[in-house]
């Protein structure tokens, strides 16, 4: 979008990621009121609109979670729905309303609760109606078509994917909000039960709850709240997917690339500037192939940039410091605005164990939203922050 | 009168589909080989599959259905052991594309583990899950071109 003034992200707020017995209305306030009370605002009626990302738990979430902070009745409340680019753009449209002055203080949740309502042992299709999902698509499976393709092209094994859950997990160890963490060695991962060939249990993100939340304010809004350490939003990015039925390379994706591009363009961040990535790694492959989307390397380069250390600690650009959503799992509507809280929590030194080193200055999120036929995703969300202090 | 009379008769419940769908797949009464339908977009010429209400180029609303080649090329393919709420497992699902430059997301039918990409398919009918009655919904499908009935 154009920012037409400056926007900043005064506070964040997540829940621990798990299987969750609350609702998600209940896991979506205490994100919410975790990122208002870090924004040091104390009473219900200072924030001037709110949106809420969810994807499967009703009707009138977005007004459900927030009836039970005091929060409906003064201003607009909007629910945000489009599979797992909901939290992400929540947030997306709580930036706008700042950016373009319709107020000064808004508020961006993603909420789930993914597993209570969800029969075990089976997995999830991003649209009952679609004629894919009539077919029997499910969204592991199509990652796996990407998977099985990719090391078709390019001669990577399983063993390679596996690397990437070792990596995630291992970044996420001593993260207390990531469910799945610690060392897990490429043969557990690979000798795991297969889900959709060539992906196995642990390159799957579980299927999990939770919430995150942000709140987004003008330049004077951070001043009246005194916060000090600013995150200003550089750029924030949604695409719909382009709809075709021809053959595309899903080695690539085109609308990870087309959004990465406009994100570099309007913030003026090139992809060597970012320190540090949260992106939608909800299968192993797809964060291999989003190092070549996102432009952190060339085509055809990203088994490379994994085996050589550069996605992580002391590498180029650190991708899923808080352990990604394979440490985290995936709670549909959640995702975005918790890997943007994250992020925030890492560029303000709050990440005690799993800091990275030196402070990052720059941070990118990229979530996609949805497997519609016809497209590669329905749905794509991305954010570029900048520490102001 | 009494009370059982006033009731209002219930209407008949529709009966779900077992067949999917006749705007995509033609299997002709007289034996011939069943075919997917292209809709070729009278005013600018596209093609498409599967079925559109309006050109997506041009808005045109009249097509010419042809029928689109039963082979074409398995560009990927995995086996499903998780699958969705109600399917049996494992089932095979892939992307076809036919020499029209169109991909279709389908099942195919086989055994699990011998397809790989890039090998030549055609086009079968099979039944690709239950309906809400548990009677199979037969729709389109593809298997591995069978070498030797010498096609």
């Amino acid at each position: 979008m154009k920012i037409l003034r400056d926007v900043y992200i005064a506070g964040v707020g997540e829940t621990k990621f798990c299987r969750h017995d609350k609702e998600y209305d209940v896991l979506g306030r205490e994100a919410a009121l975790m990122a208002l009370r870090s924004s040091n605002i104390d009473r219900p009626d200072m924030v001037q609109s709110a949106y809420v990302g969810n994807a499967t738990n009703g009707l009138v979430s977005a007004q459900t979670v927030l009836k039970g902070l005091g929060m409906c009745g003064h201003m607009p409340v909007i629910g945000v729905e489009s599979a797992c680019s909901a939290g992400g753009m929540a947030v997306y449209s709580a930036i706008k309303d700042v950016a373009t002055g319709l107020c000064d203080l808004s508020l961006g949740v993603g909420a789930e609760n993914h597993s209570l309502h969800m029969q075990r042992g089976t997995a999830f299709a991003a649209s009952a109606s679609d004629i894919e999902t009539m077919h029997g698509a499910v969204m592991t499976g199509k990652y796996a078509l990407r998977a099985k393709r990719y090391m078709y092209e390019t001669g990577a094994t399983k063993e390679d994917l596996a690397l990437i859950t070792v990596k995630n997990r291992r970044h996420g160890t001593h993260n207390p909000y990531a469910w799945f963490k610690g060392e897990i060695s490429v043969e557990e991962v690979v000798s795991s039960r297969l889900i959709a060939d060539p992906l196995t249990l642990q390159q799957c993100c579980g299927i999990a709850d939770g919430a995150g939340a942000v709140v987004v304010a003008s330049k004077e809004m951070i001043q009246t709240l005194g916060i000090e350490k600013p995150i200003k939003v550089a750029g924030a990015v949604v695409q719909s997917g382009p709809y075709h039925n021809r053959p595309r390379d899903i080695t690539g994706d085109d609308i990870t690339e087309s959004c990465a591009k406009q994100l570099y363009e309007e913030s003026g961040i090139e992809p060597e500037d970012v320190d540090i990535v949260e992106l939608h790694d909800a299968f192993t492959i797809a964060e291999l192939l989003y190092y070549e989307c996102l432009g952190l390397c060339g085509k055809g380069e990203g088994l490379a940039y994994l085996r050589d250390g550069k996605a992580t600690h002391g590498g180029e650009c650190v991708v899923s410091p808080r352990g990604g959503m394979l440490s985290y799992g995936h709670p549909i509507g959640a995702s975005g605005a918790a890997q943007i809280a994250e992020n925030v929590r890492q560029m303000r030194g709050q990440c005690d164990g799993y800091q990275v080193d030196p402070l990052p200055r720059v941070s990118m999120t990229h979530v996609t939203g949805g497997g519609l036929s016809g497209t590669e995703h329905a749905a794509c969300t991305m954010h570029m922050l900048v520490s102001d202090w | 009168m009494p009370a059982k009379d006033k009731k209002k008769p219930k209407p008949a419940k529709e009966p779900d589909i077992t067949f999917f769908h006749p705007d995509l797949l033609e299997i002709p009464a007289d034996g011939t080989a069943p075919y997917l339908k292209g809709y070729k977009c009278k005013s600018c010429g596209m093609l498409d599959f599967p079925k559109q209400n309006i050109c997506q180029k041009c808005w045109g609303e009249d097509f010419e259905v042809v029928s689109l080649s039963r082979r074409g090329t398995l560009y990927s393919v995995t086996d499903i052991f998780i699958g969705q709420a109600g399917m049996e497992t494992p089932y095979i699902f892939g992307y076809v594309d036919l020499p029209e430059d169109i991909r279709i997301f389908c099942q195919l039918e086989g055994e699990i583990g011998s397809f790989t990409c890039d090998q030549d398919v055609e086009l079968t009918v099979g039944t690709i899950r239950m309906n809400r009655e548990g009677l199979p919904i037969k729709s389109y499908k593809f298997k591995a071109v069978d070498v030797e009935a010498g096609i």
